[in-house]
């Protein structure tokens, strides 16, 4: 429905003209504090500080890296965080279920406070399923809190998937000549890539009658895509939240993540819970949770699904074995795969089709493989 | 001294003696088939009296005659007997005056000198053709004759109501609005019928009527008693000279309907819009007060009210979406309506439903004479209407039609939407009949469709269809009644096949069936009463979405069908104790039931409208009323005339709304939808003040006014963020109520008369809305006033129209404003693994303002009025200084960055030329 509006305004709008728009100046004097918080009394928490940056900035982050972070609870206790660097703040804390926390930072001569945070319980994640479907492969999480007392959820995931080369690798091109590879410290034909969701995934139990959640999505792999081409694992943690707070990340997604159409969409303000105690009128971006994060992992191999292929061409040459020649075709990016005596050549290729690192991966094996 | 005054005073008697003897010379001759020219010489030499005549008009009569001992007057009666010539003898001068039509006063009437009472004893019976004493018969009138009124008796009375039809001469339709008054002011105008009702004191009386376009007219009448006089006016030939304005230009003055503006279909044409179409719509933005969100909006904004606050009437009945192709056009042929009135702040009880404003758009009647027509052919769009006589006087039709062939236009667009097709028509078709001579039917139908289909895979299409039957009763001459029965309907439908799997068709439609019965008595000059009652049943389809063939796997889905009833039984007292004060009250009764069959959602009460809270349904029945509204309203106004020139209007009206149009996009889009208030969402209630001097200079040939208002809305919908509103089965659980207040102050300068005529206005006006209710869980702006999306505080126009001469005039429009409230993104952060964009409060911000000049110069073909037909060639540009108004503004990311566009719609010149022939 909306893409027939946006493309019947896009009509008329193609008649006329589109100029680059320079919002006023000083929108945002100040760059607001943004946090992420989420007080686990049985994992590590940790917290990420940054700033807001300006529309044109290309910086993507800005950590805020000089700050003082407490949790304190209704008896003045004060468990201290540490600052890691980058915006991370980390600290295992010994927080009781259904006790009262707050958040607070200390920052440049402002103090930021956030309200009082219940942590509540959070059922563990009961499982990850997923649906192959003509169009891909879903993925979905379920859970269950019998109680239905906690009703409100959020997942966040981490996907590692492994890549294969069409071409094993033999040789490397180092210090301006080949030899052997010393396997398998640098084989790069098998590597491993991950990552992090970008999206916010939400569900909730109230309308329901039990607390079970049911196939909540939150991934989607088109066919054909290169993770699950071998091996793909998916991670998922698992949040409880209040209600306040998931209306909080209910706006925020809403106001985020349905961006391109020129509506005018009606965004609405993001009413986090942290207040500026030095400067009220300064709003925070970020709403602190407290519930001890459940997770669960899966693995999906390509045996487990269907006619799951993607094609691509290898660029493929046979380079003569002389100094000239290899220096020519190493030194502009080919990687070399194995040495074919009879015709004393080498035969070169692609980085794509040889060496998983120049396609984003990393050649070691993590631990839960 | 004394020697002179003898002199003349002898010589005086004697050539009326001379006069008087020479008038009994006898003429005898024989004129066989002989030219006006040769007979009035021939006659010349015979009498010693001089013809003045017009050459050119009188060219073509040939005369055969005999006369045998005939006086010059018999002469002349005899050959003019049977033509519509007519002579006149001034004996003082001997001259002979001769004219077509109508006849040349060279005396004053008998008894001009002599006391009222005494008249009757002289009164001349040769100058009152056809008219019966003895029974008070229809008198048709050409001006310049004397007339009597009602039933001739011995005594005098005090007063006596006239009442009668004006109509245009020529065509036989009625004028509307035509000022017909007396000479010390008492007077009144022509309602949409051409019907007036006016009270005049007894005896001797001059009767001024007084339209656009029309000569003024006198007529000298005797009123006896009570009685009809219908008048046929001439229309004005072209004259360069200024039109001589006397009293009746003061209507503004006059009128007790403060905030009201009325424009005839003349002043329409005159303003230039985009593709020299003569568009009302975009005329009466012009007006203080109106504004739009911009170019591409199907709506229109009235004193900070929304789009879906206006009733849209054309012939009574309602148009749910009053233009084409997005707004570019106004869905109404301009050759066939005759004026719109536009009511803004004193809304009279007999209107109702809407909020802002009412738009009464009139069609006219046809003409009653002769069959007539035009063409007009245009860059973009053509037209064609007839209109003329059934049978003739009595039943006369006008349709329109209308279409467009745009398709050349988007084929100009990129290559991605060569085969996109847009087309429009619309057709208008009435008829009215008089039954006899208190009993009139009209018949109105009018049918409007819009089609666009995107690369030839997508179409989308909407339609206004209407219908409606009146007859209009006269009980007494006092005393008359309109019933009204009519269906409207507007819907629209999308439907793509592009991909076979999600082929879809969905669609929206909204139908009413009408009744109204609207009385209207006419007590005296002080006192005068409308009252009625109507009712209009709904029937709503929200919206449904339909698999388009077999192959598609798109889940059908209806929203259940709405119903409900509103109704209203109103009252006006129109009181004027002298005439200058006079007040209107009015009240009008409104009741709405939301019936079954329905399922209803129940909430948790003082808990949020949401999904979450909603604790079951509820089902009834066909029929069953479900949800009950009702409530007064007021309308309430006064007017005060200081002096002829200078007056005080002042107004309260309270208004109830029970339909509602959703829309969270700024634009209207046209996929937009409306929804009947239920249990969930209350109607909108709203209240105005408002106060206007009014003050005419040079004559009456400047009005100018000033007025202030302030306004109360309560329960207006707005929309939480994200809101989906299509096809949601729980509307409700989207919207949130808000209240506003809009507030301005409108200045307006006008010079309706002369080679330069036109308009210039100023409006400083605010519209601010508050999302006060803490129960509904979401706020804006933390509770705080923002803009609404259409507040827009500085708005200046300028219409000008300077005719140079018979053939050629030219007309510029221009417009500023500010630019309309935005919400921007200011900042961008990163959360939850990925980069968001940060937005201001909402309407924080605003576009660029928008100023805009349009030029268009009309040519006359010909104006000779014996022609077949006459052509005129409209030629002109829009957004003459090419100005790149933003429309809309926003953001998209690019390679990571987020960056911002400004959208104009019309970013360069556009020109246009059309053609037209009337015949």
């Amino acid at each position: 429905m909306k893409t027939t509006i946006t493309a019947i305004l896009l009509i008329v709008f193609s008649m006329s003209c589109k100029e680059e728009y320079m919002p006023p100046n000083g929108a945002l004097e100040k760059p607001l504090l943004v946090v992420e918080a989420n007080l686990d009394p049985s994992n590590t928490t940790s917290i990420t500080l940054s700033r807001t940056t300006n529309l044109n900035d290309p910086t993507v982050i800005r950590t805020e890296n000089n700050a003082v972070v407490t949790v304190e609870d209704k008896n003045n206790t004060v468990f201290s965080l540490t600052n890691r660097g980058n915006g991370l703040y980390t600290g295992n804390l010994n927080l009781v279920i259904n006790n009262e926390y707050r958040l607070r930072i200390k920052n440049g001569g402002k103090e930021y406070l956030s309200d009082w945070v219940k942590t509540i319980f959070n059922p563990p994640l009961d499982s990850i399923s997923w649906k192959e479907e003509e169009d891909g492969v879903h993925i979905y999480v379920n859970t269950n809190d019998p109680t239905h007392t906690t009703k409100y959820f959020r997942w966040d995931y981490n996907e590692t998937w492994e890549i294969r080369t069409r071409y094993f690798s033999e040789y490397i091109y180092i210090n301006g000549g080949l030899r052997r590879r010393n396997l398998p410290a640098e084989d790069v034909s098998v590597c491993w890539k991950f990552s992090p969701s970008t999206g916010i995934f939400l569900a909730n139990s109230e309308r329901l009658q039990t607390g079970i959640i049911s196939q909540s999505p939150i991934v989607f792999i088109p066919r054909g895509d290169e993770k699950l081409l071998v091996r793909y694992s998916i991670i998922a943690k698992q949040y409880a939240l209040e209600e306040n707070a998931y209306n909080f990340f209910e706006i925020m997604k809403k106001n985020t993540e349905d961006i391109g159409s020129f509506f005018g969409p009606l965004p609405s303000e993001l009413r986090g819970n942290i207040h500026c105690l030095t400067d009220p009128g300064e709003p925070v971006i970020g709403f602190v949770t407290s519930s001890a994060a459940t997770q669960k992992r899966i693995f999906i191999h390509e045996s487990e699904v269907s006619n799951w292929r993607t094609f691509y061409q290898c660029e493929e040459i046979f380079v003569p074995n002389n100094r000239d020649s290899i220096n020519y075709f190493a030194g502009v990016g080919w990687i070399p795969v194995y040495y074919s005596m009879p015709i004393d050549k080498y035969f070169f290729t692609s980085p794509y089709c040889a060496d998983c690192k120049s396609r984003g991966g990393i050649n070691i094996k993590p631990t839960y493989w | 001294m004394n020697k002179i005054r003898t002199y003349l005073i002898f010589s005086f008697l004697f050539t009326t003696i001379v006069l008087q003897a020479q008038d009994n010379e006898r003429i005898s001759d024989t004129f066989a088939n002989v030219s006006l020219e040769e007979f009035f010489s021939r006659l010349e030499k015979k009498v010693p009296y001089k013809f003045y005549y017009n050459a050119k008009e009188l060219k073509t009569l040939y005369l055969s005659l005999e006369v045998k001992d005939l006086t010059i007057t018999q002469t002349l009666q005899e050959a003019f007997k049977a033509t519509d010539l007519h002579f006149a003898i001034d004996k003082q001068t001997k001259n002979i005056y001769i004219t077509r039509k109508f006849l040349i006063e060279t005396e004053l009437p008998a008894g001009y000198f002599k006391k009222n009472d005494s008249l009757q004893k002289s009164l001349l019976t040769d100058s009152i053709a056809g008219f019966d004493v003895e029974s008070k018969t229809v008198s048709k009138g050409i001006a310049g004759k004397l007339y009597e009124i009602g039933k001739k008796t011995n005594q005098v009375i005090r007063n006596a109501v006239l009442t009668g039809y004006v109509r245009n001469s020529k065509t036989g339709e009625p004028l509307v609005n035509a000022s017909v008054f007396t000479d010390n002011q008492q007077g009144t105008v022509t309602d949409q019928y051409g019907h007036y009702s006016l009270t005049l004191p007894g005896g001797n009386q001059t009767l001024n009527i007084q339209h656009i376009g029309m000569k003024d007219t006198k007529m000298q009448l005797v009123v006896y008693s009570d009685g009809k006089l219908d008048i046929d006016v001439n229309e004005q030939v072209q004259t360069l000279k200024e039109v001589v304005v006397s009293t009746s230009k003061i209507n503004n003055i006059k009128n007790v309907q403060m905030g009201m503006e009325r424009l005839a279909i003349a002043n329409i044409k005159n303003i230039p819009s985009v593709f020299g179409e003569a568009d009302v719509l975009r005329v009466i933005t012009s007006l203080p007060g109106v504004k739009t969100v911009g170019e591409a909006s199907t709506g229109f904004n009235v004193r900070g009210g929304s789009a879906d606050q206006n009733l849209i009437l054309f012939n009574d009945a309602t148009i749910y979406n009053p233009s084409h192709f997005f707004g570019l056009f106004s869905a109404f042929n301009p050759e066939v309506i005759k004026d719109i009135e536009l009511y803004k702040s004193s809304i009279p009880a007999n209107y109702g439903g809407r909020l802002s404003s009412v738009l009464d758009i009139t069609s006219r009647e046809g003409n009653k004479k002769k069959l007539s027509g035009s063409a007009g052919i245009g860059v973009v769009t053509s037209r064609v209407h007839l209109e003329g006589p059934i049978v003739k006087d009595k039943t006369s039709f006008i349709f329109g039609a209308r279409t467009t062939y745009a398709n050349w236009l988007l084929n100009l667009l990129p290559t991605a939407y060569e085969d996109s097709k847009a087309s429009f028509q619309d057709i208008d078709f009435s008829i009215s009949h008089q039954i006899d001579s208190n009993n009139f039917l009209y018949f109105s139908g009018y049918y409007s469709r819009d089609k666009f289909s995107l690369e030839g895979d997508t179409a989308y299409g909407y339609s206004n269809r209407n219908l409606n039957i009146k007859w209009r009763h006269n009980f007494t001459n006092k005393f008359r009644g309109i019933l009204m029965v009519g269906f409207d309907e507007y819907l629209y439908d999308v439907s793509s096949s592009v991909n076979k799997v999600n082929a879809f068709k969905l669609g929206f439609d909204i139908a009413q069936l009408n009744i109204k019965a609207n009385f209207d008595y006419y007590i005296n000059t002080q006192h005068a009463l409308n009252f009625g009652v109507s009712a209009i049943r709904y029937r709503l389809h929200p919206g449904f979405v339909d698999p388009y063939s077999n192959e598609s796997v798109v889940r059908p889905d209806d929203v259940e069908t709405e119903q409900a009833l509103e109704s209203g039984l109103y009252f006006t007292h129109r009181y004027s104790p002298s005439p200058k004060l006079s007040f209107s009250t009015g009240i009008r009764y409104s009741m709405f039931n939301y019936l079954g069959p329905q399922q209803v959602s129940q909430y948790e009460p003082g808990k949020p409208v949401t999904d979450a809270n909603r604790t079951g349904t509820i089902y009834y029945d066909k029929g069953e009323s479900i949800q009950n509204y009702h409530g007064p309203e007021i309308r309430f106004s006064t007017r005060y005339a200081f002096t002829p020139t200078f007056s005080i209007k002042a107004g309260l009206n309270t208004m109830r709304q029970y339909v509602h149009l959703l829309s969270n996009t700024t634009i209207i889009a046209p996929t937009d939808i409306w929804k009947l208030s239920d249990p969930n969402i209350k109607p909108q209630l709203g209240e105005q003040v408002s106060l206007g001097f009014y003050k005419n200079l040079k004559s009456n040939t400047i009005e100018t006014s000033v007025e202030v208002y302030y306004k109360r809305i309560k329960d207006f919908l707005d929309y939480k963020p994200g809101a989906s509103l299509f096809l949601n089965h729980n509307i409700e659980t989207e919207v949130i109520n808000t209240k506003g207040k809009a507030y301005g102050i409108e200045f307006l300068v006008k010079k309706p008369v002369g080679k330069l005529n036109g308009w210039i206005s100023y409006t400083y006006s605010r519209i601010l809305l508050r999302a006060y209710d803490s129960t509904q869980g979401v706020t804006v702006n933390r509770g705080n006033y923002y803009p609404a999306n259409y507040d827009k505080p500085h708005d200046v126009t300028l219409t000008g129209n300077f005719r140079v001469n018979h053939r050629f005039s030219v007309s510029l429009n221009t417009t500023y404003s500010t630019g309309r409230p935005i919400t921007l993104p200011i900042a961008s952060y990163y959360y939850a693994g990925s980069q968001r964009v940060l937005y201001s409060d909402r309407n924080a911000y605003r576009i660029p303002d928008y100023f805009r000049m349009d030029i268009s110069m009309n040519i006359e073909g010909n104006h000779k009025l014996t022609h077949i037909t006459h052509n005129s060639w409209t030629i002109g540009a829009y957004n003459l200084l090419g100005r790149k108004n933003p429309y809309s503004v926003y953001f998209i990311s690019e390679g990571g960055v987020v960056k911002g566009y400004k959208v104009s719609i019309f970013g360069s010149v556009i020109p246009f030329i059309n053609f037209n022939i009337r015949f």
